[in-house]
């Protein structure tokens, strides 16, 4: 929160010409079945596990 | 002569006979031997070997102990020195976990938590915020009183080292985990929620309002998440209602205009009910053949107006009237989806865990529901983020909605489509035999619905009368560290199984003594899951009654992580890298499931087998078996231990053979299972082949299942989709800055494209 009031003041001095300063992209993406926002409230267990997920290609059937 | 001692602090205190005396008669008292002279007399012989010891000095506390126990065998009190040695160790260990539990406390106090594990345990709380510290604070007391009073030593031991995980153990002595409430049933007459009785909901809106404070009001006696089984044919009456009310008021509106009437609306009441009488039906999406010919008749006889004139003002009173139920039906469904999303209700620092299931109604209005559901799901929340919750799910089933021609095979589409973008709804499949079983046309509760978190009830050896989704839900489950076993079996399969059987039959005693700490508990400690007879047969009990008997409609549920690193102990690989290890993994579980099999026979209770979802365990078991044996490849070398049956994250394998060799495993994890695959952005969104995959989890007799893509966002330009290092909206960098009037741009171009103010 303090990160996100922080980020809104800077962004008051130049809101007229920029936008977006401290902001980050959102990342979501789902453990135990459960979609979780951002992953900086991922315990680090499931960070690791989230690095380390290949894709799979299709292939075929 | 001993004139003072030392204190475990440090203290020195005046020496004092008689507690030794008093400690050693506690001692004998416990052990049925010995009496306060017996006492009197081991407490002089200590004294006699203290001041033998320690001439010069004070002793201290350790070392009197350390005699008195000397003393008592030397005695040939024999039972009293185990006890005295128990006591002693007890007291220990008490000591300890008060001093780990005051540690833990101040971690959760001082550290941010982006430094602490402990306090991101649990994704869904911000343990930054007063309510998650209270929360997180009061979860670590309870772990400690209940490690300490409720657990036999065997299953302190099992859990404080790894060998089983017993889920949410903060709330060992309080509530069980989850429900399907049938939502249905609960607002038929009104209920209550300790806070106030709301009356039986008559409009869509009310019904979706009241769906997310069922939700709510449930999930503050349970410690799990909330489900909703039956959201289609729960939604659908509110949409019928709504309907009839607008059919009614366009009705009114299209008359009064056409005869220029100031108050049309009690001869239009009149004419409607007349020919609602005849038809035996209410005013409805779609009215059975005749319905419109009866109200014109009515509406001529009412109002002189022509039949032809009658029919068209029909005609236009039923597209007014679908536009504006379809319009609330909207409203309705993304205020529950924002609802649920903002509420922070579980214990002021969390939004519910909630699930809903539909699907197969194919009602006009249930159907009118579950597309404006799936609407608002792909919509998202104000700025079109994402929305966590709830979590949806689609049930498939032939005839129904999983063949082109079934009736609800557009809303099977439109579920691909919005899971394609905003990962759910996730698919549960009917028609897997292990699920079709159970299944009875016309009667929705024997459909399979699932927790989100992939619990899954329907079987039930204690009242197979009664083998349905509604109203029930898991009691407790513990997780089984299986690559442990095989870690300690040294590549020996039956010492593997004979350490396996044990470990179950640990689990199941463990699960059954946490039962009897559930079944001792009444109605009025559970206002609404018991007290509104949300829980089956829990309306047919008082107030004051033990809740024992209508549990046993739950399931404890025995679960395990890692059978991929199990098989690599075992025998040198895991089932993903050869069909030998398939064969070999599936005896593994097969054999869990048969004990819970016999167990459930043998108890009349449901013992179920359980794909562990295992948010924080993934790390904990691997943490604890590095410590005992190190890093071994393959085995104990990642920061977790694989999900339940799953082929590992990190090994690659294409999609239809992931699904292929999990398949099977979900025929016997009865307690809840769930199959991922792993999609890049392109693919997902590229329904057909999206759609294609769940085609094949389907063919494959997955139970539920679901596919993973990335979903980013920029909030500055609202862009939803892959976002690499540079957003490919507005071209900007994370965290950098991205000119105005390039948003002012993008506004003409993107309708979702923000007001941005900085604070979302």
């Amino acid at each position: 929160m303090e990160e996100k009031l922080q980020q809104a003041e800077s962004l008051q001095d130049n809101q007229d010409e920029k936008l977006g300063e401290g902001v980050g992209f959102e990342r979501i993406r789902r453990i135990t079945g459960y979609l979780v926002g951002t992953m900086d409230k991922w315990n680090d267990a499931k960070r690791a596990e989230e690095r380390d997920r290949v894709k799979h290609a299709l292939g075929a059937q | 002569m001993i004139r003072s001692i030392i204190k475990r602090d440090g203290r020195r205190v005046l020496y004092d006979q008689n507690k030794i005396a008093s400690a050693v008669l506690r001692a004998m008292e416990a052990a049925r031997e010995g009496d306060a002279e017996a006492a009197a007399r081991v407490a002089n012989a200590v004294e006699g070997e203290i001041e033998a010891m320690f001439p010069a000095q004070s002793p201290n506390i350790e070392a009197i102990q350390d005699c008195v126990e000397h003393q008592l065998m030397n005695f040939g009190y024999n039972a009293t020195a185990k006890a005295y040695i128990l006591y002693r160790a007890n007291r220990t260990y008490a000591r300890d976990a008060n001093t780990t539990l005051m540690r833990t406390i101040n971690e959760i106090t001082q550290a941010d938590a982006i430094a602490s594990d402990l306090k991101r345990d649990n994704a869904n709380i911000d343990g930054n915020t007063a309510m998650g510290s209270m929360l997180q604070i009061g979860s670590a007391g309870a772990k400690a009183y209940n490690e300490m009073y409720l657990l036999r030593p065997e299953h302190a031991k099992a859990f404080r080292e790894g060998d089983i995980y017993i889920h949410d153990f903060d709330f060992y002595h309080m509530t069980t985990t989850c429900t399907q409430i049938d939502i249905l049933s609960l607002f038929h007459g009104g209920f209550s929620t300790g806070h106030g009785y709301l009356r039986e909901p008559q409009s869509i809106q009310s019904y979706a309002a009241l769906a997310a404070i069922a939700i709510q009001s449930n999930q503050n006696d349970q410690h799990g998440g909330q489900s909703i089984p039956n959201f289609d044919y729960a939604m659908a009456e509110g949409v019928a209602k709504t309907y009839h009310k607008a059919f009614y008021r366009a009705l009114t509106d299209v008359i009064e205009d056409q005869l220029d009437l100031d108050d049309a609306s009690d001869a239009v009441k009149e004419a409607l009910t007349g020919a609602e009488r005849t038809a035996g039906e209410l005013a409805k999406l779609e009215n059975k053949p005749g319905f419109d010919g009866a109200l014109a008749l009515a509406l001529h006889n009412a109002f002189g107006l022509e039949t032809d004139k009658a029919q068209s003002l029909l005609r236009r009173t039923r597209s007014r009237a679908w536009k504006r139920t379809d319009h609330e039906t909207f409203q309705a469904m993304e205020g529950f989806v924002h609802n649920l999303n903002t509420m922070h209700s579980r214990a002021g620092a969390q939004t519910p865990f909630s699930s809903i299931n539909y699907g197969t109604d194919i009602t006009p209005e249930g159907r009118m529901a579950m597309r404006n559901v799936l609407l608002a799901l792909d919509a998202g929340l104000g700025h079109g983020e994402t929305c966590i919750f709830p979590i949806h799910i689609f049930k498939v089933k032939e005839g129904v909605n999983y063949n082109p021609g079934d009736p609800n095979y557009d809303l099977f589409r439109l579920s691909c489509k919005v899971s394609a973008r905003r990962l759910f709804p996730n698919f549960t499949f009917l028609d897997s035999p292990y699920n079709l079983q159970y299944y009875v046309p016309g009667r929705p509760e024997t459909e399979v619905a699932t927790m989100g978190c992939r619990t899954r009830v329907i079987g039930n050896v204690y009242d197979p009368t009664r083998q349905i989704s509604y109203s029930r839900g898991n009691l407790s489950f513990t997780s089984i560290n299986l690559p442990r076993i095989a870690l300690e079996s040294h590549h020996d399969e039956a010492a593997f199984f004979k350490r396996l059987d044990e470990m179950l039959e640990l689990t199941a005693q463990q699960l059954l003594d946490r039962y009897e700490i559930q079944a001792q508990k009444h109605v009025y400690n559970f206002p609404f899951l018991m007290g509104q007879g949300v829980w089956l047969d829990s309306d047919k009990l008082h107030v004051a009654d033990e809740i024992r008997e209508v549990l046993k409609h739950g399931t404890l549920s025995i679960g395990f992580i890692g059978l991929a690193e199990t098989l690599t102990a075992l025998y040198g690989h895991h089932h993903g890298e050869s069909a030998e290890m398939q064969e070999k993994g599936l005896a593994i579980i097969r054999h869990m499931r048969e004990y819970c099999d016999r167990k459930s026979q043998a108890m009349k209770m449901n013992f179920t087998l359980l794909a562990t979802p295992a948010e924080g365990l993934s790390g904990k078991f691997i943490r604890q078996d590095q410590q005992r044996y190190g890093k071994i490849p393959g085995i104990t070398d990642r920061e977790y231990y694989t999900n339940s049956f799953h082929i590992p994250v990190w090994y690659p394998i294409q999609a239809f053979e992931k699904i292929r060799l999990e398949a099977p495993y979900h025929a016997l994890c009865n307690a809840g299972h769930i199959s991922y695959v792993e999609l890049d952005g392109d693919t997902a969104r590229n329904v057909e082949a999206f759609e294609q995959v769940v085609r094949w989890m389907h063919d494959c007799q997955i139970g539920y299942g679901s596919i993973n893509h990335p979903v980013d966002r920029d909030p500055v330009c609202g862009y939803v989709g892959v976002i690499g290092d540079v957003c490919p909206r507005c071209g900007r960098r994370e965290g950098h800055r991205v000119p105005e009037s390039r948003i002012e741009e993008l506004k003409k171009l993107y309708p979702d494209v923000v007001a941005f103010r900085g604070i979302e």
